[in-house]
């Protein structure tokens, strides 16, 4: 009996110290310096010179670095651009980065039918610690403007005029116009995102049936019958059929129903 | 260092047994244990893949979604296990008859295009490896396999399926491919290409300018022909099960098409994924029976079809534009008998597919009722809530259950009813046919309510069946002639099949070749055969047309209420009202490699927007 409890606790010791080496091995320190470099910068409606608004997260702008410090063929690091068209990362660290944006707007690197690059607008920008600024000059799909403030109706709707006209003047582009959509949100994040889908309002079109209204003013009223006492934010998008089919929005306006 | 080696594996025909065996049980056929959101061979299937196609709602599914379990690093396991196979096999030869050594060779071949076919309609291009790949090596740079472009990929698929072709006999055991049964799966895998050939618009180029996502417009055309030649292989090898079918008979055509689904000695099999209790087992009765049938364990009506699904078939009252027709000329409630009344004549498809309000099922009478309609039916009835609009119904003049434990109305004449059926529908509780429908299909009738538990269903899945065969040839057929190929009559060939499929189904028939004036009708078609058979949302895929459909959409339901007054029922037709919005992102027309796989390569990239 003894013999064996001894045994087992010897077991135990043995067991015990492996657990402890373990776990000590693990907690190395990590001296590298933490990333220091910060990428801030915009993305510019070349026509407009204003920037190209747009949403956070997967369906917006967003920046594409190649760190090409060690490889030719990096795997790319992407951050989302804020829904004004700014971008601003504060935790990158130092090196040579080529960096481009993604979005709403004609490619910045253009292949031909045979994969060959055409057009290339990357930057390669050297990221040091502290503040590096870049703008990209693009050519959006779509110009989305407001026509006149929302204004508040007696049945609790909400109704703006909007233009959406090509932002670019070449064909290869020019897809078709899809849709255009009024969102509504009670925080002032709003875009295909964010947006309260009771009260917004979409509008389709099929085969080139919005193009023709291309540079006319449209009229959009919201969905359903909106609560009374707080502030609603606004914004009008629109798109057209190319490749992942993004919005190009408006700015975003504030109304308070009473 | 392995227990079992080559020598005990391929020495008999029990060790290749074992090694096919477990090909096949690795095979990514998305069948009842698979879903978007857990992925294959998961028992547990309760975000059903029709609540994402815009078939059904779900309770447990409640918006548009790709797949969340990626399909990468099993498939990549599988084909080597097929490129071992297939390097190994060869040298045991002599243990083996001659034919059946090109025979299993040639199921090798089937299963490893099986399983590019799975990548490819997910990923587009994808690494391709065709042997063993060695490691541990010195040569690590070889086992980082970049991308094919999307076309060499598909030409890979093809390549494998006419090699399988080649060397497969006629016959198979249950379960396992045969010569037809690779034609016909190749002739879904050209239909694939050909259609991404024409719709795709999306375009990734890796450095050495290979295309890995789209296929360039010029080779649809050889892609259709591929399709359409390689279902022809399949002419007269099967043919659409029609045992118990009889001409002009729509309950008997009805019986056979529930039946079609349940004898294994159909001619309309070509590839089956066999269960049996208990070693191997599945739950789509107890997640999918309608309420009224529940088993001991809980669960039952995952799928509730909607109204757009039930509107493409035929057999009901219409508006001019297709829709169910609930109003009369005056815009008032149109008055049935019962809730079957409008679907008396419905087309004997439709009926086994999915369990209309009032139908029998297990020999009850499967009650589906939304409220009771308690105010005055003079002037007529008009419409609850106005068209289109997503608000709950008025409290006045309507009584509603909010759950099964419902408090029985007094009728006029004394009688008690509850307001909503056995079977639904619920105002709150989402367990019951939500949109007035409950699933059908592939429901087994004879199981009964005691059995009707998880893990306890051994119903086959049929993957490829001979009507499949046939809509992918209509629709290649079809593709070909649009594009002006001649030399076959394209058109008429379309004609046939269609026809053919409609007939089976009891559906209205084609009038002539000239009524096919729009690809719409070839695909609706292949949409109500193929419906809740988890085909639909890889076809709505290929077509690009998914992203348009599912636009910030609404799907519609069908309320039925009865009316205190005079004992009648009329519907309600209207969006679904708990904010089941479906919007598909364009960018899940290629899905999201899995970003560890990226990490870990040098060479793989990942597909656009992710």
């Amino acid at each position: 009996m003894t013999c064996k409890l001894k045994k087992m606790k010897k077991l135990f010791y043995y067991a015990a110290f492996i657990v402890v080496t373990v776990s000590m091995s693990c907690s190395k320190l990590d001296n590298y310096p933490a990333p220091g470099a910060t990428l801030t910068g915009s993305v510019i409606d070349a026509g407009l010179k204003s920037t190209v608004q747009t949403e956070t997260g997967g369906g917006g702008t967003r920046v594409k670095l190649e760190e090409v410090s060690w490889s030719d063929n990096p795997t790319p690091l992407y951050f989302y651009s804020m829904q004004d068209g700014g971008f601003n990362n504060t935790k990158l660290f130092a090196g040579t980065n080529k960096v481009s944006v993604e979005g709403a707007f004609v490619p910045l690197v253009q292949y031909d039918a045979n994969g060959t690059i055409v057009a290339d607008k990357r930057q390669t920008v050297q990221l040091g610690n502290g503040a590096t600024n870049i703008e990209f000059s693009v050519e959006p799909f779509l110009r989305v403007e407001w026509m006149s403030n929302p204004v508040l109706n007696a049945d609790s709707t909400i109704t703006v005029q909007v233009k959406f006209t090509r932002g670019t003047n070449n064909p290869g582009f020019q897809n078709d116009v899809s849709d255009v959509f009024l969102y509504l949100n009670t925080v002032p994040y709003v875009g295909n995102n964010n947006y309260d889908n009771r009260y917004s309002r979409q509008v389709s079109y099929s085969g080139t049936g919005g193009n023709v209204l291309l540079g006319q003013t449209i009229t959009l009223t919201t969905t359903g019958k909106l609560p009374p006492k707080r502030s609603y934010w606004l914004r009008a998008g629109a798109r057209t059929t190319y490749g992942l089919k993004q919005y190009n929005y408006t700015d975003i306006k504030t109304i308070a129903v009473p | 260092m392995n227990v079992i080696q080559d020598n005990d594996v391929f020495s008999s025909n029990g060790g290749i047994q074992i090694y096919m065996a477990r090909l096949y049980s690795e095979l990514p056929i998305e069948d009842f244990r698979y879903s978007p959101a857990r992925g294959l061979n998961m028992f547990w299937i309760i975000s059903p893949f029709s609540a994402v196609t815009g078939e059904a709602l779900s309770r447990d599914q409640r918006n548009a979604v790709t797949e969340s379990v990626l399909y990468w690093g099993d498939a990549y396991k599988l084909i080597r296990e097929t490129n071992y196979f297939i390097e190994t096999l060869p040298k045991y030869a002599a243990n083996f008859d001659k034919a059946d050594v090109s025979n299993w060779i040639g199921e090798a071949y089937f299963i490893r295009a099986f399983t590019y076919f799975s990548l490819a309609k997910r990923y587009g291009g994808v690494p391709v490896v065709n042997s063993v790949l060695q490691y541990p090596t010195d040569d690590v740079k070889g086992l980082d396999v970049p991308r094919s472009s999307e076309e060499k990929t598909y030409d890979f698929i093809a390549a494998d399926l006419d090699s399988a072709i080649s060397k497969m006999g006629a016959a198979s055991q249950t379960g396992r491919a045969n010569k037809y049964a690779a034609a016909a799966f190749k002739s879904r895998a050209m239909l694939y290409a050909g259609s991404i050939a024409k719709y795709n618009q999306v375009s990734l180029f890796d450095d050495s300018h290979n295309r890995l996502c789209g296929i360039p417009a010029t080779k649809a055309v050889t892609y259709f022909k591929a399709a359409y030649d390689a279902a022809l292989l399949t002419d007269g090898k099967y043919s659409l099960y029609k045992k118990a079918w009889a001409a002009g008979n729509k309950e008997a055509q009805y019986q056979n098409y529930v039946k079609l689904f349940f004898d294994a000695q159909s001619p309309e099999n070509i590839l089956i994924k066999g269960y049996i209790y208990p070693q191997s087992v599945h739950g789509y009765d107890a997640y999918n029976v309608p309420l009224q049938c529940m088993g001991p364990n809980g669960y039952s009506s995952e799928i509730s079809p909607t109204l757009d699904f039930v509107e493409m078939f035929d057999g009901f009252p219409k508006n001019a534009d297709g829709t169910f027709q609930n109003l009369d000329a005056g815009g008032k409630y149109i008055y049935y008998d019962n809730t079957m009344s409008p679907f008396a004549n419905a087309e004997p498809r439709l009926r086994a597919t999915v369990i209309l309000p009032g139908d029998v099922f297990k020999g009850q009478s499967i009650e589906i009722r939304r409220g009771i309609y308690t105010g005055s039916t003079a002037g007529g009835i008009s419409p609850l809530i106005p068209a289109g609009s997503t608000i709950q119904y008025p409290t006045a003049n309507i009584v509603q259950s909010a759950n099964g434990s419902q408090t029985a109305f007094t009728l006029p004449n004394g009688t008690k009813m509850n307001p909503a059926g056995t079977s639904g529908t619920f105002f709150s509780e989402e367990t019951n046919a939500q949109t007035g429908f409950s699933i059908r299909k592939y429901l087994d009738e004879t199981l009964d309510k005691s059995q009707v538990k998880e893990n306890y269903e051994d119903q086959s899945w049929i993957e490829i069946r001979y009507a499949e065969v046939l809509l992918n040839r209509a629709e290649a057929a079809y593709e070909l002639y649009a594009a002006g190929q001649t030399g076959v009559n394209y058109l008429q060939d379309t004609y046939t099949d269609i026809n053919q499929i409609r007939e089976r189904a009891g559906a209205d028939l084609l009038a002539g070749a000239a009524a096919l004036n729009d690809i719409k009708i070839i695909r609706n078609e292949r949409r109500k055969e193929l419906g809740f058979e988890n085909k639909t949302w890889w076809d709505l895929k290929r077509w690009r047309t998914i992203d348009k459909e599912q636009n910030n959409v609404l799907y519609r339901v069908l309320m039925p209420f009865y009316v205190a007054e005079n004992g009648k029922y009329f519907f309600d037709v209207r969006k679904d009202e708990k904010n089941r919005f479906y919007t598909f992102d364009p960018k899940w027309y290629y899905e999201q490699i899995p970003t560890d796989e990226i990490t870990k390569s040098k060479s793989l990239k990942q597909n656009p927007g992710y």
